[in-house]
C-alpha cells in the first residue's frame, strides 16, 4: 500500500469513528503537478486526498482560523517537519491546543516520500530536532552565498530593487501561519505607521515589519515565498533573521509546544552585543 | 482647539549661549495651535513658574511645553505648577533643549534649528495628550533592612523607632557588619565595638524589628509600597528557639583550626562558632564545609554536649515570604585583595597585612587581644610602614576612586601604634592627605604632630624581605630622593571594594549599578539616597566607599523616606500605563513574558453561558511601571501606553 492510500484509509478510520472532525490534506490542483488544500469532513471523500512530492504547502495556518478548534473537537492535518514546527509555536502562542491537531506527518527528501511516525506533535521531537543539528537551510545556495559576499550598500541596492517589485497585496502575510493576528500593524490606520501606498518607503516597512514579526517564528516552509506574485525572494530574509537568532540566542523555531518565544523572553546569559 | 502655551527657558546661559530663543520663541509662535510662545532666563524659578501659571490662567491653555532641561530635571515642577493652575499634569511636557541640543552642539544657527524641530515635535505631541489621572495603591507599612552592619542598624532602628515595623535581614551569623571588626573609630578614637554592640542589641530586642540572620534574599517581586520579598534562612543546623547561647558545643568542637573570616585570617575558630564573643543574636552556627561530621559522618560531640537538644543536623533551609512596602539596602562592602601588588609582597610574607586585619590586631577583642604583633613570630614591631593607596586611585591594578576612609584610618593606625608601642617608629607613604570632615584634619595633624607619624609623601616600588626585615623602597618626592626603610610590618591602606554578588544581587532586586559594582542612586546631588528603583532606598558603602558618621547619616536619611513614604495608607502612582485593547489582541501571550513586573495577566473573555470566547491579555495597572517593553513587543500593536500612545509619538516623530 502506497502512503498515499495508508493515509486515506487512516482518515476514513478517523472520520467516521468521529476521532476526528475534518481532515485537512492536499487534492489536485488545477494543473498536473499542483496540489491545493482541501477539506474534507466525510469519510466518503477521503479518496480525494492526495500525496506525492508536489505536495509543499504548509497546511497548518488553516487550523488557526476563527472558530475551527473552539469546540474542543479534533482536527487532523497533513504537515511535513516544518508544518510539525509551526504546530509547536502556535501551540506555544496560545494560539491551538496542541492534544487537539492528530498530525499525518510526512517528508520529501531526494524526491522521495516517506511518511513520518507518530500522532500528536511530541511524538515528532526526533524528527525536528535533526532540523537543528542538520539544518537544511536556504535552498538556494548561490543567491545566499551573492548576498552574503556584498557589502552593506550593495545589500541595500538589492533589496530596494526587490521591494520595489511589491505592490502590496500582503499574499505573504495571508499565506503565513505565523500571520493570525486578528487586526495587522498595516491594517491599524490610527496612527498609520506602515505607509498604504506601494512606494519605496511604505514597501520598505512592511517588508522589515514582517521580518522582525517572523524572528525567532519562521520555520522556513517557504509559503510566503511561494504566495508571492512578483517573485520576491521572501524566504531569504526570514532564513537570514534565523541565522541571526540562533547566533545570538540558540534558538531555533519550533523545537517544542512549551518553547518560549525568543523575542519576549529574557535569559540572565543572553548575549547583549546588540546593545550599543 | 488646541491652545498650547510654549515657554523657552535660557537656563541662564546654559540653553541662552547657544540657542537663539529669541528666535525660537518667535518661530513656535507662529506654529498652529501655539497661543503663547515666550521666554525667561529661569522658568524653573519662583517668578518663572509664577508666569506660566499666570499665562495658563489667561489664556485657557489646553497644553503646555517647556523647552528648558530634561525632564528628569524639572518635569515634575512644572507639571506641578501646571496642575495649581487648574491645568491637567499630563498636558505638560518638557522639550530637552539642553542635554540634547544647546549642551552638545557649537553652531548656534544650527543648535537653533535643532531646538526648534524639537519643540515643534513636542507641540505636536501635546495636542494629542490625554488628561490622566494618578493610580492610587495601598502601602503595606513594613520595611525590609537589608545588611546588619551600622548603616542597616541604623536604618532598622530609626524606622522602627517612628512606630513602624521592620525585617532586617542579615546573611552573616550576627549583626554588626565591617564596623564590629574596627578597633577604634577616627576621629574620637572610641571604641568601635562599645559603640555598636549596644546597637547591635537595641536592633535584636526591638518590638518593632524582625531580625533574621544568616539569610539571603532570594527574589524580590512586586514594586513600591507592594513588594513581596522571599527570604532564605541558611541551615544554622542549630535550633535558634532551643539554644540558649551557652557556647559548650564551641568549647568542646574538635575542628579547632578553621580560619577565622572575622579576624581577616589572624585567628582560629571552630567549626561550630559564632563570628565573634558579641555576636547578637549570641547562636552558632554549624559550618558544613568543616565540620567533622559533615566530612566523615562521625563525631556529633557539639550534639552531645548540648544540653538544650538544640543541634539538628537535618535542618535543611527554609524560606520566609515577606510582604514589604520599602527596601533598604545596606549591604555595605568588600576588602580589595592585596595580592594583585605582587611588588608588595601581600600573601608571600606573612608580616604584609592589610588595614581591616591591623583593626583585628589592634582591637582589644581580637586574636592578639590588643597587641600589635607580626604575624611571622609574634614579635613585637619597632618599625612599621603604612602604605596609603594600595588599590585606590590606581587605575593599572586597582581602582580608578579614592576609598575617601584610608588617610583617616591610617592616621588612626598610627596612632594606635604609637599608643600601644611607645618607641616604635611609624612612616606612612601617601599621595595626598585627604581628611575633609569634621575634626579630621585636626586628627591627622595630631598623628603627626603628637605622635610622630613620619608621612612620606610617594609611593612605593617593592617590599622584599633581609635579614628577617621587611625592606620597603619608594619615593620622597618632596626631596626628590628615594628612601629605603627596614620594617617588621607593611600595612596596606586596601581600596574599599563593592560586595563580590554586587551586581548579581542588584539585578535581584532590580536597581542599578556602576561600572565598580556600588549602587546607583537616582540623582547624585538631589536624590542620593535613592536608587533609581522607586521604594528602594540605599544606605552606606554599597553605594559608595564611606566612613561610619556618613553611612549612618546615609541610613537615617533612608528611614526618613522610607517613614514619608508610610505616612500615608496610600501612594499615589504616575497614571503610565499599559492598556491593551482586547478586540485586536491575538493572544500570543508573548507581553505575558515580556513584562520585567509581572503586570500582565491572561484574561478569559466569556459569552453569556460561560464559554470562552477569546482569550487576551490584561495588564494590571497597579503592578505596571510604564516601561513600554510589552508595547514594542506587541505585533498587532493592541498594547499601547498612556501619556506615551502610539498616536502621541506618531505626532511627535511627524512633527520633526
Amino acid at each position: 500500500m502506497s502512503i498515499e492510500q495508508q493515509y486515506q484509509a487512516r482518515a476514513k478510520e478517523l472520520l467516521s469513528g468521529g476521532a476526528v472532525k475534518m481532515v485537512i490534506g492536499y487534492g489536485k490542483g488545477t494543473t498536473g503537478n499542483r496540489r491545493r488544500p482541501i477539506f474534507i469532513s466525510s469519510p466518503d471523500d477521503v479518496g480525494r486526498l492526495v500525496l506525492d512530492d508536489s505536495c509543499i504547502i504548509n497546511l497548518s495556518g488553516y487550523l488557526v482560523s476563527e472558530g475551527l478548534l473552539s469546540d474542543e473537537k479534533r482536527v487532523a492535518v497533513f504537515l511535513r517537519p516544518e508544518g510539525i514546527r509551526a504546530i509547536n509555536i502556535l501551540a506555544a502562542e496560545s494560539q491551538l491546543d496542541a492534544d487537539q491537531i492528530v498530525i499525518f506527518g510526512f517528508d520529501v527528501n531526494d524526491n522521495e516520500l516517506r511518511a513520518l511516525k507518530g500522532i500528536h506533535v511530541e511524538e515528532f521531537a526526533d524528527v525536528i530536532g535533526s532540523i537543528r543539528e542538520n539544518n537544511p537551510g536556504f535552498a538556494d545556495k548561490e543567491l545566499l552565498e551573492k548576498i552574503e559576499k556584498m557589502t552593506a550598500q550593495e545589500r541595500f541596492a538589492f533589496w530596494q530593487e526587490e521591494f520595489a517589485k511589491c505592490i502590496k497585496c500582503y499574499a505573504c502575510r495571508q499565506a503565513c501561519p505565523m500571520c493570525y493576528c486578528r487586526r495587522c500593524i498595516v491594517d491599524s490606520n490610527q496612527p498609520q505607521w506602515v505607509n498604504t501606498s506601494s512606494h519605496s518607503l511604505g514597501n520598505f516597512e512592511w517588508n522589515i515589519v514582517r521580518a522582525f514579526h517572523l524572528s525567532g517564528r519562521c520555520v522556513e516552509c517557504g509559503n510566503c515565498d511561494r504566495a508571492c506574485p512578483v517573485n520576491i525572494p521572501l524566504r531569504l530574509i526570514n532564513h537570514k533573521m534565523a541565522v541571526e537568532v540562533l547566533g545570538a540566542f540558540d534558538h531555533v523555531a519550533g523545537m517544542s509546544k512549551t518553547q518560549e518565544p525568543v523575542l519576549a523572553s529574557f535569559k540572565k546569559d543572553d548575549s547583549e552585543t546588540f546593545i550599543l | 482647539m488646541a491652545k498650547i502655551g510654549v515657554f523657552i527657558c535660557h537656563c541662564g546661559e546654559n540653553v541662552g549661549a547657544k540657542v537663539d530663543c529669541t528666535k525660537l520663541a518667535a518661530a513656535m509662535g507662529e506654529h498652529p495651535g501655539v497661543a503663547v510662545s515666550v521666554e525667561y532666563k529661569y522658568f524653573c524659578s519662583d517668578p518663572g513658574q509664577e508666569s506660566v501659571k499666570k499665562a495658563i490662567r489667561e489664556n485657557n491653555l489646553t497644553g503646555v511645553v517647556v523647552a528648558a532641561c530634561s525632564p528628569r530635571m524639572h518635569e515634575a515642577t512644572f507639571r506641578k505648577a501646571c496642575a495649581e493652575a487648574g491645568l491637567n499634569p499630563y498636558l505638560c511636557e518638557i522639550a530637552n533643549i539642553r542635554e540634547q541640543c544647546s549642551w552638545v552642539h557649537t553652531d548656534k544657527d544650527m543648535a537653533t534649528e535643532k531646538a526648534m524641530d524639537i519643540t515643534r515635535s513636542m507641540v505636536e505631541k501635546v495636542k494629542r495628550n490625554n488628561k490622566l489621572q494618578p493610580i492610587e495603591v495601598p502601602v503595606t507599612r513594613r520595611a525590609l533592612v537589608i545588611g546588619g552592619g551600622i548603616a542597616g542598624i541604623q536604618a532598622a532602628l530609626d524606622i522602627a523607632n517612628a512606630g513602624q515595623e521592620v525585617v532586617l535581614v542579615e546573611r552573616e551569623p550576627s549583626l554588626g557588619g565591617h564596623m564590629a571588626q574596627l578597633s577604634e573609630t577616627f576621629p574620637t578614637l572610641d571604641c568601635s565595638q562599645c559603640i555598636m554592640t549596644p546597637r547591635m542589641v537595641e536592633a535584636a530586642q526591638h518590638p518593632k524589628i524582625r531580625l533574621l540572620t544568616y539569610s539571603e534574599i532570594e527574589s524580590v517581586d512586586g514594586y513600591i509600597g507592594n513588594f513581596t520579598v522571599r527570604v532564605r534562612m541558611k541551615s544554622r543546623y542549630i535550633d535558634i528557639d532551643k539554644c540558649t547561647g551557652c557556647g559548650d558545643c564551641i568549647t568542646k568542637c574538635p575542628a579547632k583550626k578553621i580560619s577565622s573570616e572575622f579576624d581577616c585570617d589572624l585567628g582560629k575558630r571552630t567549626a561550630v562558632y559564632t563570628p565573634f564573643a558579641q555576636s547578637v543574636p549570641n547562636i552558632p552556627v554549624i559550618d558544613k564545609a568543616n565540620c567533622i561530621y559533615f566530612k566523615n559522618g562521625k563525631c556529633k560531640i557539639c550534639s552531645k554536649t548540648c544540653q538544650c537538644d538544640a543541634i539538628d543536623f537535618a535542618m535543611t533551609d527554609t524560606f520566609v515570604d515577606l510582604e514589604v512596602g520599602a527596601i533598604v539596602v545596606a549591604t555595605g562592602f568588600q576588602v580589595q585583595n592585596n595580592s594583585v601588588y605582587g611588588e608588595y609582597g601581600y600573601g608571600t610574607y606573612p608580616d604584609v597585612i592589610n588595614g581591616l586585619q591591623f583593626e583585628r590586631m589592634a582591637s582589644a577583642s581580637g586574636p592578639t587581644a590588643g597587641k600589635i604583633q607580626r604575624p611571622s613570630d609574634g614579635a613585637e614591631p619597632q618599625t612599621v610602614v603604612f602604605i596609603q593607596c594600595a588599590g585606590s586611585r590606581d587605575p593599572s591594578k586597582g581602582v580608578r576612586y579614592c576609598s575617601k576612609i584610608c588617610c583617616m584610618y591610617t592616621a588612626k593606625h598610627a596612632m594606635l601604634y604609637a599608643h600601644k608601642v611607645h618607641d616604635g617608629k611609624s612612616h606612612i607613604f601617601y599621595m595626598d592627605i585627604r581628611a575633609a570632615g569634621k575634626g579630621y584634619d585636626e586628627f591627622s595633624r595630631r598623628a603627626i604632630e603628637e605622635d610622630e607619624a613620619a608621612y612620606v609623601r610617594g609611593r612605593v616600588s617593592k617590599v622584599w624581605q633581609e635579614n628577617g626585615k621587611l625592606m620597603v623602597r619608594g619615593v620622597d618626592t618632596l626631596l626628590g630622593r628615594p628612601v629605603e626603610i627596614a620594617a617588621d610590618l607593611v600595612v596596606l591602606a586596601t581600596a574599599m571594594i563593592a560586595q563580590p554578588d554586587a551586581k548579581e544581587f542588584a539585578k535581584t532586586i532590580g536597581i542599578g549599578y556602576d561600572e565598580y559594582g556600588f549602587y546607583n542612586e537616582a540623582h547624585l546631588k538631589l536624590r542620593p539616597v535613592e536608587s533609581s528603583t522607586a521604594g528602594v532606598y540605599l544606605a552606606g558603602a554599597c553605594q559608595s566607599p564611606k566612613d561610619i558618621p556618613d553611612s549612618v547619616a546615609q541610613a537615617s536619611a533612608t528611614a526618613s523616606k522610607v517613614l514619608a513614604l508610610f505616612s500615608k495608607e496610600t501612594l499615589e502612582r504616575e497614571p503610565v500605563v499599559a492598556t491593551n485593547n482586547e478586540a485586536t489582541c491575538a493572544g500570543c501571550w508573548g507581553c505575558v513574558l515580556a513584562c520585567p513586573y509581572n503586570a500582565i495577566e491572561q484574561k478569559d473573555i466569556l459569552d453569556r453561558s460561560g464559554r470562552i470566547i477569546k482569550r487576551v491579555a490584561s495588564v494590571n495597572p497597579g503592578l505596571c511601571q510604564g516601561c513600554g517593553t510589552c508595547v514594542t513587543f506587541c505585533r498587532s500593536n493592541s498594547l499601547d501606553l498612556a501619556g506615551f500612545t502610539e498616536k502621541q509619538i506618531f505626532a511627535e516623530v511627524m512633527g520633526l
